[in-house]
């Protein structure tokens, strides 16, 4: 039985009081009241009996359903986003996470608007090119889009959406910044990634096979009747679609079929190039074509794409990796199978799988078996600690973002095809846990980025006021950023990093209190509640 | 057919003059620092550098067999041209971009092996890098065999293994043995962190009672900054006159020299250097290519790694590189190479007798290939098998590599 297996079984047990208190606190920002009951260790006794292996992820998460939905489907509660949860309830704010459209967005547009040449299309980038205001092969454009990337996982309101883009972009990666995707990289993310991320796979599938930055990057442009490239045939089955399920035929035969997607040298934009399509029957995964003309090829690729796209080794693929990302790293094999049918009966459509996944008991059941990755710890820490981008510039975003490259997942820019990875043990490393401990003090406390907007005082814009003694600080301080509070010994520990008790009473003078407070809020988001999504 | 074996009448006696020398390396300008740390009792063997050449390297360009006819009839363009190759056989040459490495070649201490790879063919760049790393086909092994290596000699302290220049932990090292991934370390450094604001020992109480997944790197993290706090103050300048180039591979190995210098706890390292995988414009031999620049910059950091090592510390240290794949041997329309089968290693160190190339060459004619690719004909994992035998002390070879012998090229003398 794996930690998180424990983790569900326990999960019941710890419910109610806990709940109760922590939604209260995390909706307000304001302290609870000092006898409501948070640690496991005031659960009765008699669950210990039964379980005699405690489970040690108990108590580190509030057992909210909806704080479990948020910590899931964004990139971090915040303040606002606990508030609204509350208000809308899980089924209505589900609804609208999954037609981003209705959202209102004017924080991210605003942002957005400082970084204008990330949704730039092929022909504008080389219009500018043309016109003297962009240099050839500038990585300007895709700079931008890397550092909105950042800007929107924490802003954004279609949260829900940028997860899923990130989602997408890591399935169907094309590494960004790239240097041979230079005109076309921006023009992928909001062409490709970000029109068909709720929408369906085959849509999204065939849109990327048509796009000149996956053509570029896995080589297909390149491809050549007398010679053709494997490199996108190989990964279009593997990664993309089907798996591991393929054999060398099947590669060779799909990259026969794919000859003549490629990309106008001239325009920079897709042409089929039918001159230079390998005529002659295919057969690929149950596909079968006759490929007889080289002006059919187009059509023959786009039927395959589809065939891929709805078979059932791709839905199994999809609702595996999706259950990945949002329930377990270790899927429940029943919920996986659930999903698969939802894919199939709804031809690939990803609003309805979503919200399969979000509703099932294995999801409400899979608390703390997830464990945030470095980019999600980032937006999260920036996310919970309320703290707002600055009125103008785009310093703090390339900040954020280069934050991200040092832990490692800088959002686009992993090398190889195959995305970040999404399991914990992937990331389980301490040079990646040191980079995160150290931008969540600098973050706190502001050092870097140090134009985040900030409560004017950060210890009443973070729990209202200055609480009589070092434990209530300790206590609030967690409430408000984890949702719980932490047990005796650990509470414990940050006194006497303060050189205090917990019983010992807070001077208005106090460092603690002052310029030392960020610590605190350091050192808490540095703990394993945290650490957990 | 080419075999290239030979034998070492002289292997015992070789063996006590290299210890001997070992010894007095150590003496002089190790011992100080080595006290710092317990020195582990279970492990004299070589420090095992394994350098990760990802995206699947092309050994055919690397070590070039220029006495087959059909390699430059499969490779029209971007063969590398006889007159250019360097360290030259009667068959084999290595490309010009190795140059750096050339006196370690020509002095003994490096050498390659061809047509090794993975006992099947695996052309998926993931599932291939999983299987080398893991390197038990047919087994339920979910560990690293350098984890597994790690356990045969009870390996106990994060600090034996480390992968460095890497935030996320190696796949090679999964496993109950500890390691520890590095990106440097001068950035072992954690913000704010001093005596009169004790943020790292806070934590440690913090992760006391965490799942055991989070509480084991919280762990590793806080370890590591003491060690890292040592190491710092120490400082560091690489010995005789060694200049790393500026890459990621370059500045990965620099601390790894600094680890094997100062630490004589360290048993194996792992690096990576990626982007092998050419399947567009590999190029001529010239600079400016991809595959020429991507060859020198390797050589340079290796080189300098050597350099920096010295013949005294280079007595204890073998690196070996590894690929998942070879690259298929005729090019494709886009003047490059899609993914093959057969590659290349080269292993470097004190106990290596280098200068020639290593293993049965199985040719290249049609007739000779494996679905259009170079045929394997030593498994990796019988050539590392060797050097684990005779340079680490691995007596049973099973538990790290389950149904392989170790090869008896003789590629090393023995400890």
């Amino acid at each position: 039985m794996t930690v998180f297996e424990q983790t569900l079984s326990r999960r019941t047990a710890i419910g109610g009081a806990a709940a109760a208190g922590a939604a209260a606190v995390l909706a307000t920002g304001t302290p609870a009241r000092a006898d409501t009951k948070f640690h496991p260790a005031v659960e009765p006794g008699v669950e210990f009996v039964e379980e005699p292996a405690t489970d040690p992820a108990a108590g580190l998460l509030p057992a909210d359903p909806l704080l479990h939905l948020l910590r899931r489907a964004t990139y971090g509660p915040s303040p606002a986003s606990i508030a609204e949860i509350r208000r809308l309830g899980a089924d209505a704010w589900l609804d609208r996470q999954l037609n981003p459209a209705s959202i209102a967005d004017p924080v991210a547009d605003e942002l957005l608007a400082r970084l204008p040449l990330s949704g730039l299309s092929i022909a504008e980038i080389r219009a500018r090119v043309a016109a003297g205001q962009l240099k050839q092969y500038d990585w300007t454009p895709m700079w931008q889009l890397s550092f909105a990337a950042a800007a929107r996982a924490i802003w954004s309101e279609r949260q829900l959406a940028e997860v899923m883009v990130d989602f997408w972009a890591n399935h169907l990666n094309v590494t960004c910044p790239f240097g041979d995707v230079w005109d076309s990289r921006t023009d992928y993310d909001r062409t490709v990634i970000r029109e068909h991320a709720l929408g369906t796979f085959a849509g999204l599938l065939k849109a990327s096979a048509r796009h000149p930055a996956m053509l570029t990057y896995l080589d297909n442009r390149f491809s050549t009747r007398l010679a053709p490239n494997e490199n996108y045939g190989r990964e279009l089955l593997e990664l993309h679609t089907v798996g591991l399920e393929y054999t060398e035929s099947d590669v060779k035969d799909a990259a026969k079929l794919l000859t003549g997607l490629t990309v106008d040298n001239a325009t920079g934009a897709y042409r089929y190039d039918a001159a230079n399509h390998v005529t002659g029957p295919v057969r690929i995964l149950g596909f079968t074509h006759d490929n007889a003309t080289t002006t059919g090829g187009e059509a023959a690729a786009l039927a395959l794409l589809d065939h891929l796209a709805l078979h059932p080794s791709t839905a199994r693929r999809i609702a595996t990796k999706l259950c990945v990302r949002f329930v377990a790293d270790e899927p429940p094999a029943g919920l996986v199978t659930k999903l698969v049918k939802v894919y199939l009966d709804n031809r690939s459509a990803i609003v309805p799988v979503l919200r399969a996944l979000f509703t099932s008991v294995e999801f409400a059941a899979s608390a703390g078996a997830k464990t945030r990755t470095p980019l999600e710890d980032l937006a999260a820490t920036v996310r919970i600690l309320g703290y707002g981008p600055p009125p103008s510039g785009t310093k703090t975003f390339e900040s954020l973002y280069w934050m991200a490259r040092n832990a490692g997942q800088a959002p686009m820019n992993w090398g190889p095809p195959n995305g970040y990875p999404d399991v914990a043990a992937a990331w389980a490393s301490p040079s990646g846990l040191l980079v995160r401990w150290n931008f969540h003090l600098s973050i706190a406390a502001g050092t870097w980025p140090a134009d985040l907007v900030r409560p004017a005082d950060l210890l009443t814009g973070m729990i209202g006021g200055r609480p009589a003694g070092y434990g209530a600080l300790i206590d609030a301080t967690a409430e408000r950023l984890l949702g719980v509070r932490l047990g005796p010994a650990q509470t414990a520990a940050l006194a006497a990093f303060y050189g205090k008790t917990p019983a010992s009473q807070l001077k208005s003078n106090d460092p603690a209190v002052g310029w030392t407070y960020p610590y605190l809020m350091a050192m808490l988001l540095n703990s394993p509640n945290f650490a957990l999504r | 057919m080419r075999a290239v074996t030979c034998c070492d009448d002289n292997r015992l006696s070789r063996r006590s003059v290299l210890r001997a020398g070992a010894l007095a390396g150590l003496a002089g300008s190790l011992l100080d620092t080595r006290l710092a740390y317990a020195a582990d009792p279970a492990y004299d063997g070589d420090v095992l550098v394994l350098l990760s050449l990802r995206g699947g390297f092309d050994g055919l360009s690397a070590v070039v067999p220029a006495g087959d006819p059909a390699y430059y009839a499969a490779r029209p363009t971007i063969a590398v041209p006889k007159s250019q190759l360097i360290g030259g056989g009667t068959f084999f040459g290595l490309h010009p971009a190795l140059a750096p490495l050339l006196p370690y070649w020509t002095s003994g201490r490096l050498a390659a092996v061809h047509a090794v790879g993975q006992p099947a063919p695996n052309r998926s760049h993931f599932s291939a890098m999983e299987e080398l790393e893991r390197a038990a086909p047919g087994t339920s092994l979910r560990t690293g065999w350098l984890s597994r290596m790690l356990g045969s000699f009870g390996a106990n302290d994060p600090f034996d293994a480390i992968a460095m220049g890497t935030a996320r932990p190696a796949r090679v090292l999964a496993g109950p043995a500890p390691s520890l991934s590095l990106t440097s370390i001068d950035g072992l450094a954690l913000t704010g962190d001093d005596a009169a604001k004790p943020v790292a020992a806070t934590m440690a109480a913090l992760y006391r009672d965490a799942p055991p997944a989070l509480a084991r790197t919280a762990g590793q993290l806080t370890g590591a900054l003491d060690r890292g706090r040592a190491l710092r103050a120490a400082g560091y300048t690489p010995a005789g006159g060694a200049v790393y180039p500026d890459t990621e591979l370059g500045r990965a190995l620099r601390d790894v020299a600094r680890l094997i210098k100062a630490d004589s706890r360290l048993m194996t390292a792992t690096v990576d250097s990626g982007d092998w995988d050419m399947h567009e414009n590999l190029g001529i031999a010239a600079p400016g290519r991809r595959m020429h620049d991507q060859l020198a910059k390797l050589a340079a950091a290796i080189a300098a790694f050597a350099t920096d090592l010295g013949t005294d510390g280079l007595r204890r240290v073998t690196l070996i590189t590894i690929s998942e794949f070879g690259r298929r041997v005729t090019q494709n329309g886009s003047g490059g190479l899609d993914h093959g089968y057969g590659n290349a290693m080269f292993v470097l160190g004190g106990g290596v007798r280098g200068g020639q190339v290593y293993g049965s060459w199985p040719g290249l004619a049609a007739g000779q290939l494996r679905d259009g690719d170079l045929a394997v004909t030593t498994d990796y994992r019988a050539v590392i098998g060797e050097i684990l035998r005779a340079r680490c002390g691995v007596g049973d070879l099973a538990t790290v590599f389950p149904g392989v012998a170790a090869s008896a090229l003789g590629l090393v003398t023995a400890r």
